[in-house]
């Protein structure tokens, strides 16, 4: 087990800056996220971590020794890689194995910790497979054993789930939850799924082109996003995004005008979660103008003086039909309102009432 | 709903019988008219093989009788078309085996009753007795030749060995350095790179005719000339480009995370190269291996032009010098022969190792 940090490290491929300079701490056993759309260097971060990838610039620390120029094999790090990775001409047991051939453990014990790491993710009966004759799950679990059976300090999940049906991914999910909650062992999962993060992680990294945009809990990053980008990646349905002015004090959005206290920037961008607005006698008023059941709760669409602006409903049956008119409210403490030149929120701005025209 | 426009059931049932009837013949007629296309298309190949074994096994000195191939041919070919066409008709796998068995067998005894004396091993004497040639001399070349001095052969044993030499030890470098590089251009990046792998290709495409005379010159300078290690490495030379250029498609086909997860898993560089990438491309190394070993058991204008003295001779010159021999006083049996011994490892090898020369032409495209 080991405590993982990451300072000012810097990643660059030639000419190409992936990530500029990052810095984190991950305390042992913790379960962190690491988020972010494609192509921002989550995978290169986790093959930092693996001892894969040098980084070019900073100090990679577990538990407080540099590690920078630690080769992979000495690392003790278990790492589940995108697409598996599993040996194809070996079969499972193999694959599992393999790890051990490294280390000088006496045969007797290796055949005992195979089986063990094999029983952990349930495929003691496909020993003998290889790894072509299973189906996607059955190598992820693979996978999970060999990166487990050397007992690693570092666990590291480079988007494990992304090749798996609705229903298995819902499983492994929470089947990694607690077995990492067992094992104790500190772990790092990539992924650029919001849900999967939110759901598995103690603490999620919001990344975005290679630079940390948030670090926190599920909820944090979800009630109280640090910036617009943050914002837009966690939720679903996405968060309601509007463009205004700051007017002497209001702010103009569209047709509307509202009072807010605090003081803005010039260009400000505001956030109303779809969730957090309901339909009620007084708000402002819209037309709908698409109705999307999604089981229990329903999606709208409504045109309102201030662009279209998403609305979920609890109940599976529409209350309101397209071209209806509705009004729409919403709490004041649920509004976010962001520079729309930096991208950061500005903390102390809120509407000064709750949502009407 | 009510069911009006059906046919009555068992008109129906007739029906779709019918058109199942007709499917399977449409099948068989298909079958039958690709196999009589493939015989067509393969008899200019298969031919010449065919004349050249029958000779072997039947020519008598001194004489250019093509009996024995009409009556192989008349006897064959019937048989193959019958065996064909019962293969493509027979109504399941069981009576197609037991038939094609009765077809041989019968074919077999045939060919024995008609044929069956008119064969022997004469020409292949030069396997076994040393003085095979003065046979030859004494009845057609001193007849025909007078004055015409007969080259020594050495031991066709000695020539196949030699052989063997120069396209084992080639077979072993190329394979085993074009791995490597192969290996190497696929995973590093390195200046000049690209042009490095587009001038492999070109230096494939270069006749190696025009190499002849230099190659020459080289040889002779450094010593290695009239030395099987110096047609060796020259074979070596020319192969290896491509050789080069098909692994590196093979690597390429191999994913890097399979790699870094060695690593991960605590093994050395090598030990990764070793354990985890060279067993996904053991079926590259097979096909260039073969093709490698084939081109120097096939090799002749170097082995003319590099070699010498006649313990050095190849199986290539050995023939070459065999016909030459009887290019005047004939004798086809010990030719044929001769060529027939010559030309069966690489049939061996060619169908053993089919599937991975298969692959070949798929991994290879990947560039
Ligand atoms: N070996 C490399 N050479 C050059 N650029 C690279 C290399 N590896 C990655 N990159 C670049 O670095 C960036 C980050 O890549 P990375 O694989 O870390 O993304 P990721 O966040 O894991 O994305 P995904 O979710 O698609 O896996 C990408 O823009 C990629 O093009
Ligand atoms: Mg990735």
């Amino acid at each position: 087990m080991a405590r993982i940090e990451f300072r000012h490290i810097e990643k660059r491929f030639g000419d190409v800056m992936v990530i500029p300079d990052m810095n984190i701490d991950i305390p042992d056993g913790e379960f962190v996220a690491l988020l972010g759309p494609s192509g921002c260097g989550k995978s290169t971060s986790l093959f930092m971590l693996a001892g894969v990838y040098l980084p070019t610039g900073g100090e990679l620390l577990f538990d407080g020794h540099r590690v920078n120029e630690v080769e992979a094999r000495d690392r003790n790090v278990g790492i589940v890689f995108q697409a598996y990775a599993l040996y194809p001409h070996m079969t499972v047991r193999e694959n599992i194995m393999f790890p051990l051939r490294f280390k000088k453990v006496p045969p007797d014990e290796a055949r005992a910790r195979v089986l063990e790491a094999a029983e952990l993710v349930q495929v003691s009966e496909l020993m003998d497979r290889r790894p072509s004759q299973l189906s996607g799950g059955q190598q992820q679990r693979v996978a999970l054993a060999r990166a487990l059976v050397k007992q690693p300090q570092l666990l590291l999940l480079d988007e494990p789930l992304s090749n798996l049906d609705a229903t298995l991914r819902l499983t492994m999910r929470s089947e990694i939850k607690s077995l990492q909650r067992r094992l104790g062992v500190t772990t790092i999962l990539v992924t650029h799924d919001q849900i999967e993060a939110t759901t598995m992680a103690d603490r999620v990294i919001c990344m975005n082109k290679g630079e940390i945009e948030q670090i926190g809990s599920p909820d944090d990053l979800y009630l109280r996003p640090n910036t617009l980008f943050v914002a837009g990646f966690i939720g679903s349905p996405p968060i309601n995004l509007v463009d205004g002015q700051a007017e002497n004090g209001h702010l103009r959005a569209g047709e509307g005008t509202f009072d807010v206290t605090g003081s803005l920037p010039r260009r400000v961008t505001v956030g109303l979660r779809a969730e957090h607005m309901r339909f009620g006698d007084a708000g402002m008023p819209g037309r709908v103008r698409q109705v999307e059941p999604m089981g229990r709760e329903t999606l709208y669409e409504v045109d309102t003086d201030i662009g279209t602006i998403r609305v979920l409903e609890a109940g599976s049956t529409a209350a309101h039909r397209i071209d209806g008119q509705v009004k729409i409210a919403f709490d004041r403490g649920d509004t976010l309102i962001f520079d729309s030149d930096t991208g950061r929120l500005v903390p102390d701005a809120h509407f000064a009432a709750n949502g009407s025209a | 709903m009510v069911a009006t426009t059906l046919p009555e059931t068992s008109d129906a049932q007739s029906h779709w019988d019918a058109l199942a009837a007709k499917a399977r013949w449409q099948n068989r007629a298909k079958n039958i008219s690709l196999f009589a296309f493939l015989i067509a298309v393969s008899v200019p190949i298969i031919v010449p093989y065919f004349w050249l074994v029958t000779l072997a096994f039947s020519a008598s000195l001194g004489g250019t009788d093509t009996e024995v191939l009409w009556a192989s041919i008349f006897i064959l070919v019937p048989a193959l078309i019958v065996l064909w066409a019962w293969a493509a008709i027979a109504n399941s796998r069981q009576n197609a085996v037991i038939g094609c068995g009765v077809i041989s067998i019968a074919t077999a005894v045939i060919y024995a009753i008609l044929i069956g004396d008119k064969l022997h091993l004469n020409g292949f004497r030069f396997l076994v007795d040393p003085n095979f040639n003065t046979q030859n001399e004494s009845i057609v070349g001193a007849q025909n030749n007078p004055g015409f001095s007969v080259a020594t052969f050495p031991s066709v044993w000695r020539a196949a060995g030699n052989s063997l030499f120069v396209a084992g030890a080639q077979t072993l470098i190329v394979t085993m350095v074009g791995s490597l590089a192969g290996y190497y251009i696929s995973r590093f990046k390195f200046p000049l790179r690209a042009s490095m792998l587009r001038s492999m290709l070109v230096l494939h495409a270069f006749p190696t005719m025009t190499l002849i005379v230099p190659l020459f010159v080289v040889l002779w300078f450094i010593g290695l000339l009239d030395s099987l290690w110096g047609v060796m490495f020259v074979l070596v030379g020319i192969e290896l480009p491509f050789a080069v250029f098909i692994m590196k498609g093979f690597f390429d086909a191999v994913p890097w995370e399979v790699e870094m997860s060695a690593l991960a898993d605590g093994a050395t560089r090598r030990q990764a190269f070793v354990k985890v990438v060279l067993p996904q491309v053991t079926n590259g190394m097979i096909a260039v291996a073969v093709f490698s070993f084939i081109r120097g058991w096939e090799e002749y204008i170097f082995m003319l032009t590099f070699l010498i003295k006649n313990s050095n001779w190849t199986m290539s010159l050995y023939l070459f010098f065999i016909t030459e021999e009887n290019s005047l006083g004939i004798d086809f049996g010990l030719v044929s022969a001769v060529s027939v011994f010559y030309v069966i490892p690489s049939l061996v090898l060619y169908t053993v190792a089919q599937k991975y020369l298969l692959q070949m032409s798929v991994a290879g495209v990947k560039g």
